[in-house]
């Protein structure tokens, strides 16, 4: 299928859950579809964007490029997609983050240029992915979503700053103006009302 | 399967991509061999899956999706998109066993350069790319004990063969083991083999024994 750039998918693809995204990228996976494909990047390349914009550390422009490394690798992955696993925007997130930590790598040190790693030696699909007889008992993205919505604002920002804004637990302390101890011991409250939850 | 693991913090820290690539490595070993915090790690992911879902959303150039098409099409006339996992190179035996991870940084020669740092222990420096730790093999031998030290930054221990034990436990392979600046201990190797071990340290340990002047040259992180 020939792509039209601004072809109208967009109304349709922003009113679908979650758990679809998941089904799209599946079928993408069997059958290398590129109207699939068109809808998963009008949806997830946008998002990709604004989380690298807040995440610190890109231009606009080097965000761009690297959000279009993102979506050819999800092409090239997608086979490896297993929905049973992990949701669309969880996979999606992994390699959104593998990539910007290559990127910032590569342009920051000349250190980088004497490794034999690379990010995804380090965030391999092993040690991402959990043996079956635990995902057995784990949950769908979509009770992650509601926990993370219930949870005190204090706690679910300081969770949320972690992956949103690249920050540590250091840089949190100082933003926020607080000891380093509250922010951990608010990182940890938020993980463990998520752990007695759903024995995560 | 593994006693000792990460705090769960260092595993969200991890599972947002935060953490230095020196700690990354050591924790990505650990993960290796155990099942129960690859799912942790799996479980923080997801929660970076919602938090990529819930970002507000910033316009693409209106060419990206072509661009992108471009890209793939031009992979897909070409050779089979590359392989994504390289070929791993030959390691030499005594290494097959350890984490893919810790494998690929063993040089392409298959060896390690060892160094005497006391009679029971040796260390090999490995290149990892970064220069905010010192990465090294410690192999400990069966029954000996390292001189006790403190340490001036974090120093992470990973067991990849052997066993050892210090005054607060006894540590097996997978064990993970970190050490705030101020703590000190004196690990002993067990008596049945050597203690293979990953360690990771922030700044240069200081020997609090007398055979610190003879350990201290060694450890230094490598200038420039």
């Amino acid at each position: 299928m020939a792509i039209a750039p601004g072809s109208t998918n967009i109304v349709a693809s922003t009113t679908m859950r979650e758990d679809e995204w998941s089904q799209l990228l599946a079928r993408l996976a069997t059958a290398g579809d590129e109207g699939v494909f068109a809808r998963l990047f009008r949806h997830f390349a946008p998002l990709v964007k604004g989380f690298y914009l807040s995440n610190g550390g890109l231009t606009p422009e080097s965000a761009d490029e690297l959000v279009q490394e993102v979506m050819v690798k999800v092409w090239r992955k997608a086979a490896g997609f297993d929905p049973r696993k992990s949701s669309a925007s969880t996979w999606i997130f992994t390699i959104a983050r593998n990539s910007r930590i290559d990127y910032l790598r590569k342009h920051a040190s000349n250190e980088a240029a004497t490794s034999t790693l690379e990010s995804e030696d380090i965030w391999s699909e092993g040690t991402d992915n959990p043996p079956f007889v635990y995902l057995q008992q784990s949950l769908d993205q979509r009770d992650i979503d509601i926990l993370l919505s219930e949870l005190p604002q204090e706690q679910r920002e300081c969770l949320f700053k972690v992956y949103l804004e690249g920050k540590s637990h250091a840089d949190l302390a100082e933003e926020l103006n607080l000891p380093l101890g509250t922010v951990k011991s608010r990182i940890r409250l938020g993980l463990s009302r998520l752990k007695s939850a759903v024995n995560l | 399967m593994a006693r000792y693991h990460p705090e769960d913090e260092l595993l969200l820290e991890y599972a947002a991509g935060r953490t230095d690539w020196a700690v990354s490595i050591c924790v990505a070993a650990h993960l290796h061999f155990c099942p129960s915090c690859r799912e942790q790690v799996a479980k923080f992911n997801r929660i970076g899956g919602h938090c990529l879902e819930q970002a507000d959303k910033v316009d693409v150039p209106e060419d990206a999706l072509n661009s992108v098409m471009a890209m793939i099409r031009t992979e897909s006339r070409g050779e089979k998109a590359p392989n994504p996992t390289k070929a791993a190179p030959a390691v030499k035996p005594a290494f097959q066993q350890l984490p893919p991870v810790i494998q690929k940084l063993i040089p392409d020669s298959g060896k390690v350069r060892w160094s005497f740092v006391t009679p029971a222990l040796k260390a090999a420096r490995l290149e990892t790319g970064q220069d905010k730790y010192e990465v090294c093999f410690h192999r400990i031998k069966k029954g000996g004990t390292v001189a006790e030290h403190d340490h001036n930054g974090r120093e992470l221990t990973l067991v990849l063969q052997g066993r050892f034990s210090d005054e607060n436990g006894t540590y097996s392979v997978g064990d993970f083991l970190m050490k705030q600046p101020g703590e000190t201990h004196r690990p002993t190797a067990t008596l049945d083999q050597d203690c293979l071990c990953l360690s990771v340290q922030e700044a240069p340990v200081k020997l609090t024994g007398l055979v610190g002047r003879v350990i201290n040259p060694f450890l230094r992180v490598r200038p420039g």
